[in-house]
């Protein structure tokens, strides 16, 4: 328990704070380790290339017909994401594993050895089957798009970790460990007044 | 990413939305923006660890970094937009503030490498946000109107009195200048601030005549407290509370008057409204009052653990300390300093500064602390220097004041 503090009382009696209860537990480990995992996964796709923006450029860069069989494509890839995450996750997951998938395959023709260590390493074990038909689907949909249009898109979009790191607020910010802290260098001397013993008192430590 | 140029408050941005990616424009500060995160509360290291209390801190550690540095990483708009809108994320950064252990807490340091490594990136992450949250204006392209800023910071609560005494108590000793930039710039794109302080501190003299009457004292200005019940024992006092009542006492004076100190060094600004409240009087009195009472009290009780005895004498010296600096920092801000500016109204500052001290003289224990380490000596020379037309009767009088003051508490005065 946190020993008793002034601010502690100044937002029990002071009316400056928010006056709503403050929730300790919203969220157990659990939820929040699963999250973890989703935001891993997520991760990559965050900031760079997304669901959405694939299937933005396919809207502005293809014509009609293309675009029909490209969107079919596009269900082929959605369709393996879910066999390869799981059917128990949400669209947004779903999407984002079908983001990586694209990446992986967009300059494949085959899943190989590479491409299924990079698969397992961020999914676990997966359908080799769903991988396979996925790498089929990138492979049409690329050619759709024409192949440099898909590398540009994934290479433009990628961001990397060492630009996450670059751009995170408060890096070049020094910051300073010190805190406020006891210092038994400064204790006083007793100031009791003249009734109190002043000589052969010692606090005997 | 939203426009450049703008201020975000007045960005409009195009989003794909939906599995077709279909297209909608909607305010760049929008809570439809906010990412689903799961910012879970902080909790500090457990004392005695075991093995599964150390894992169970590190992986709470984790998930609270990583939240963070991906916050950090958040391009302007977006970061406004969870700041804002992501409940779970003010959650998690309160619960730091209240629960952070502060370096005068009795158990401060984590028992295991691996958990201070943990609490010292926790302790990083929750100051880069704090920061990032007070700054209106992080780049050319990247800002906010200011009086919106000082709009959305105040009715959100992101930062409020309490939560700056606490950011100043965990970060102000080595981060002084970057806090100072923040807070100045939270009051003045948000006047609302004082109002909130002026508001405030009356709880913080209503935390002193507590502290008084856990002793059985009472404060000269405080309003009477209760009569005294027919069939109680007596008056509690610091001699005859129970021990741990005794601890408690003391670490929550400790507290107080570490808080209250670090934030006026931060920010001096705050000392004028501390100064309407007759603050500098009333803990002149809380001083002779309660440091006599509670020294004596640990010296003269009877503590099985002298390290705890020891302990206590240290938090009751600290605290003298940090309410003298705290006494000086306010003469120095609210007169000293707009004499030696050579103010306007020069002569009703030393007219103040005069009174304050002579006010001073029956809080003799007080007046010869300060007198200890602000010798009242350099400031009347001062004052002399800047206002020579000051009354010398007046400033021997005060002078032999001090001087019966270290008299009558048994003690010489440093030569």
């Amino acid at each position: 328990m946190s020993p008793p503090r002034l601010t502690g009382a100044l937002r029990s009696f002071s009316t400056v704070s928010k006056r709503e209860e403050f929730t300790e537990h919203v969220y157990d480990l659990k939820v929040r380790a699963f999250w973890s995992k989703l935001h891993s996964q997520e991760l990559f796709s965050r900031e760079g290339l997304t669901w959405q923006k694939i299937v933005q450029f396919l809207t502005q860069h293809l014509d009609k017909a293309e675009q029909q069989s490209a969107t079919q494509e596009l269900k082929s890839i959605l369709q393996a994401a879910k066999q390869i995450v799981g059917e128990e996750h949400g669209q947004d997951t779903i999407e984002s594993a079908a983001v990586f998938l694209f990446e992986t395959f967009h300059n494949k023709d085959h899943v190989g050895l590479e491409e299924t260590r990079a698969i397992k390493q961020m999914f676990g074990p997966f359908p080799f089957s769903a991988a396979d038909t996925c790498c089929a689907a990138v492979s049409r949909c690329v050619t759709c798009m024409k192949t440099d249009n898909a590398c540009a898109l994934v290479c433009v979009t990628r961001v990397t970790e060492a630009d996450r790191h670059i751009t995170a607020f408060g890096r070049n910010i020094s910051f300073s460990y010190d805190c406020y802290a006891l210092d038994p260098q400064e204790a006083l001397p007793w100031t009791g007044g003249p009734d109190e013993e002043t000589s052969g008192v010692g606090l005997d430590f | 990413m939203a426009c450049a140029m703008v201020p975000l408050d007045e960005q409009q941005v195009t989003e794909a939305a939906g599995p077709m990616g279909k297209e909608r424009t909607l305010p760049a500060l929008h809570p439809d923006r906010k990412e689903e995160r799961c910012f879970v509360p902080y909790k500090p290291p457990p004392e005695d660890s075991s093995p599964a209390e150390v894992e169970e801190f590190l992986e709470h550690g984790r998930f609270i970094t990583e939240d963070l540095d991906w916050l950090l990483n958040l391009p302007h708009d977006k970061f406004w937009c969870q700041v804002v809108f992501d409940e779970s994320l003010q959650n998690c950064l309160d619960s730091y503030l209240r629960h952070a252990p502060r370096g005068l807490d009795p158990s401060s340091l984590p028992s295991s490498p691996a958990m201070a490594e943990m609490q010292r990136s926790i302790h990083r992450a929750v100051f880069m946000t704090f920061l990032r949250m007070a700054t209106h204006k992080e780049s050319k392209e990247s800002f906010i109107t200011p009086s919106v800023f000082g709009e959305i910071i105040y009715n959100n609560f992101l930062f409020d009195i309490p939560k700056i005494l606490d950011l100043c108590v965990l970060f102000g000793k080595g981060n002084s200048q970057l806090l100072h930039k923040m807070i100045e710039n939270i009051f003045t794109q948000q006047p609302c601030y004082y109002g909130d302080l002026d508001e405030t501190v009356p709880s913080i003299l209503q935390v002193m005549d507590t502290i008084l009457a856990k002793c059985g004292l009472q404060c000269e200005g405080a309003p009477a407290t209760e009569p005294l019940k027919l069939n109680s024992h007596g008056r509690p006092s610091a001699m005859t509370m129970s021990q741990q009542d005794l601890v408690d006492l003391v670490l929550y004076l400790c507290d107080s008057c570490t808080t209250i100190q670090a934030f006026l060094d931060i920010f001096p600004a705050a000392c004028s409204t501390f100064h309407c409240h007759s603050f500098l009087n009333r803990l002149a009195s809380f001083y002779e009052a309660a440091v006599p009472d509670l020294e004596k009290a640990v010296r003269k009780r009877n503590f099985d653990d002298k390290s705890l005895q020891e302990d206590l004498w240290n938090r009751v010296c600290h605290s003298r300390r940090r309410m003298v600096e705290t006494a000086h920092l306010m003469l120095q801000h609210t007169c000293l300093q707009p004499i030696l500016e050579g103010s306007e109204n020069i002569q009703m500052f030393v007219e103040e500064l005069l009174q304050h001290f002579t006010s001073f003289l029956p809080e003799k224990r007080f007046l010869a602390d300060y007198d200890e380490q602000f010798p009242v000596a350099d400031d009347v020379s001062l004052l002399q220097q800047a206002f020579p037309l000051i009354d010398e009767t007046r400033t021997s009088y005060l002078l032999q004041g001090v001087a019966d003051a270290w008299d009558s508490v048994g003690r010489r005065r440093p030569q």
